[in-house]
């Protein structure tokens, strides 16, 4: 199966780019995340001079201004956690599943999320927004641990098991999701809102409810992503690098699905970001992961935002939920990836 | 894959007859229409496909006679035969009638469908479904039903569709649509694209319709009329002589393209002429019925299952699909639970569990 694994184990590709270069280009990617994060101020169903924007974060503008400035504060501060946190989950199941197709999204974690809200919100009625997320995660973690478990039965997994078996989870949990959601619908008003994955309509409480989780995903994706670079080269060079396999696979899925899981219980369920993201870093700063997490967190926000001021400003004056756009732009890396397995394979 | 491991041990069970005598093996009859026709029968097969069929009666029956306007089981044939009450003829001449009719012609075009899917692919999982197609066929069906009403037939769209969804995958798989893994991911990713730009033109135009939007993008049978009947079983008895006609060169491409070739069968041309009709084929059901998950992959491999013959049965595959789609519809018109749900949603819940124990299987025999 090593043969099979593209970026991360491609010695011809390891070379790595000068420190001057990795400067430069993560100087070039915050620029473009401060542009994004600006466009996401100013773009809307009206759209407000960079001007104003300046002027009403100042204090200086008129009323009004501020007002509709404010309302774009929530979204813009949930696309860059939630941009960051889905960039970095796939990049770390890419890396431990030595997969390049891998995403959390692709991986059933989203629908298990779904499911579990839908229970609750079923059972117990609707809850708070804290307690969506709580209720998001433990299903986000056992729909992604069944995935992982199915998909890589009797040994390392092929490239496109683990793929397969998401899916499976998915439609399942999805037919499950649907049903429920359908034949109650008063109570899922909000819900349908929260499936297709969208940054509006959402305040700074959904911001700090989710934050912890994936703090805590951060912090354990920063210890491990040195010993994903041994465990790139297969199992057993990792072990002989002193690498703890088990450490770096299991903190790494763990951090990997309280990432995806608290993104996914804010924003809804955003597809192909976490498999998009990672192959970009790749095309930039090559395979070494104390690069590609850095860049994967200013990139991911980055595609996020204009994703989301793309749906804004394409349906103007109403709004195109960002989930669709992400969906559009992702999946043809998705048939890219695949492509490139046939070179490799 | 099943198939080769069925075939051995079939011949072995018959012994050949001797060469002189042209004698079918046991079991099978042979139907003969004059000289220019003879069709190879499996006694089991003709079982299966009669007690299938017996089955799909019941269950049309329950359907036109459960419920709250159900037809009263006594007096179906006389309803049936344009006698009877008014209200009983109003249900079953605009409500159930064309809804049971939809349902058996959209199951045994999607059952067909995925049955010379499968065949020519060589791969268990290749299905329409699964591989994007009626995705695509779904939001070809929603741009000619919504974005441009009246300029383009909703048919015709979600062939357009369809047809644009598999030239996508067979792209962008870089090996045609042999492998199956791979097959499965490019359709998950086009899939994904043609739900999304669907939302895309649903959004511009129904925004408010949140839930009816969801029930046509789960495949829905509810409120069907005699047109949709038309359009589906139109594309059926469109698509029957070709079906006659391929039916041979598909059993022999079975065997592999050298043996097929040989035996004087353009491997090649069968595959595409097969893909074809099953794009036609399940455009056709998309575009009354939304996209139904998964009858067409798990039609033809119950058909397979149920018949023990190595190749694939068209006949069996369409009673099966026509059957599982009938009893799905009797499940959200009458059980408690599912009631008012699109008949899609009960079909993507068992079918995504029965595909999972389908891929475990084939992980097993390492075949994937």
């Amino acid at each position: 199966m090593a043969t099979q694994t593209t970026e991360p184990a491609s010695p011809a590709r390891s070379t790595r780019p000068g420190g001057v270069r990795v400067a430069l280009m993560f100087g070039l990617g915050t620029a473009a995340l401060a542009a994004a994060v600006l466009l996401s101020l100013v773009m809307g169903a009206r759209v407000t001079p960079p001007g104003e924007v300046i002027g009403a974060l100042t204090g200086a503008g008129d009323e009004f201004t501020a007002t509709v400035v404010e309302s774009r504060y929530p979204r813009t501060v949930l696309g860059i956690m939630a941009g960051a946190a889905l960039a970095l989950a796939g990049t770390l199941m890419q890396g431990i599943t030595r997969n390049p197709l891998a995403d959390p999204g692709l991986l059933g974690v989203n629908a298990g999320a779904a499911a579990a809200v839908v229970t609750v919100t079923a059972v117990v009625g609707p809850t708070s927004v804290t307690g969506t997320v709580w209720a998001a995660l433990p299903g986000a973690v056992l729909a992604g641990a069944a995935a992982y478990i199915v998909g890589t039965r009797g040994g390392e997994g092929g490239m496109v098991r683990l793929i397969l078996a998401g899916a499976v989870i998915s439609a399942v949990l999805n037919a499950y999701v649907q049903a429920v959601a359908l034949s109650m619908p008063d109570s899922f008003d909000s819900y349908r809102y929260w499936v297709v994955g969208s940054l509006a309509g959402r305040g700074f409480d959904v911001f700090w409810a989710a934050l912890p989780v994936i703090l805590a995903g951060l912090l354990i994706a920063l210890c491990v992503m040195g010993g994903l670079n041994g465990l790139a080269l297969g199992r057993d060079a990792a072990v002989s690098l002193g690498v703890s396999t088990v450490w770096v696979q299991g903190g790494g899925l763990v951090a990997a699905t309280l990432l995806a899981a608290g993104a996914t219980a804010a924003v809804g369920p955003i597809a192909f970001v976490g498999l998009a993201v990672p192959h970009i870093v790749r095309a930039m700063v090559g395979v070494d992961f104390r690069l590609q997490v850095p860049f994967a967190l200013v990139v991911g926000p980055t595609l996020l935002l204009v994703a989301d001021v793309v749906g804004r400003t394409l349906l103007r004056p109403t709004e195109l939920m960002v989930g669709v756009v992400t969906a559009f732009v992702g999946a043809p890396v998705l048939l890219y990836a695949i492509r490139r397995m046939r070179s490799t394979a | 894959m099943s198939r080769q491991s069925t075939l051995p041990s079939r011949s072995r069970s018959a012994p050949p007859a001797p060469e002189t005598e042209h004698r079918p093996p046991r079991g099978v009859m042979v139907l003969r229409l004059g000289r220019a026709l003879a069709l190879p029968i499996r006694r089991r097969s003709l079982v299966v496909g009669v007690l299938i069929a017996v089955v799909v009666l019941v269950c049309a029956a329950a359907t036109l006679t459960l419920g709250n306007l159900g037809v009263p089981l006594s007096q179906l044939p006389s309803v049936l035969t344009g006698g009877g009450e008014a209200t009983d003829r109003f249900v079953l001449s605009r409500l159930r009638g064309p809804r049971l009719i939809v349902a058996v012609g959209v199951g045994a075009a999607l059952g067909i469908a995925g049955a010379l899917f499968q065949s020519v692919t060589r791969n268990p999982l290749g299905s329409p479904d699964v591989i994007g197609l009626a995705a695509g066929a779904g939001s070809g069906a929603a741009v000619a039903a919504l974005l441009l009403p009246g300029v383009l037939p909703v048919p015709v769209g979600a062939l357009l569709g369809a047809g644009l969804a598999i030239g996508l995958v067979a792209l962008s798989t870089g090996t045609g649509l042999r492998h199956p893994g791979r097959l499965i991911v490019a359709g998950i990713g086009v899939a994904a694209m043609a739900q999304a730009f669907t939302h895309f033109v649903v959004a511009v135009l129904a925004r408010d319709e949140a839930t009816s939007l969801a029930t046509y993008l789960n495949g829905s049978l509810t409120a069907r009329d005699w047109e949709h009947a038309a359009v589906i079983w139109g594309a059926l008895a469109l698509s029957l002589p070709v079906l006659v006609y391929l039916a041979g060169p598909i059993r022999l491409g079975e065997m592999g393209d050298e043996i097929s070739e040989t035996l004087g069968v353009p491997a090649k041309s069968t595959r595409t002429a097969a893909i074809l009709m099953s794009v036609v084929l399940s455009a056709a059901a998309v575009s009354v019925a939304g996209p139904i998950a998964f009858v067409a992959l798990t039609a033809p491999q119950i058909a397979r299952r149920l018949s023990g013959a190595g190749g694939p049965s068209l006949v069996l595959s369409a009673a099966v699909g026509a059957l599982l789609l009938v009893c799905a519809d009797l499940v959200v018109q009458q059980v408690p639970v599912g009631e008012g749900l699109p008949v899609g949603i009960v079909t993507m819940g068992l079918g995504g569990i029965y595909l999972g124990h389908l891929l475990i299987r084939e992980w097993r025999k390492g075949s994937l």
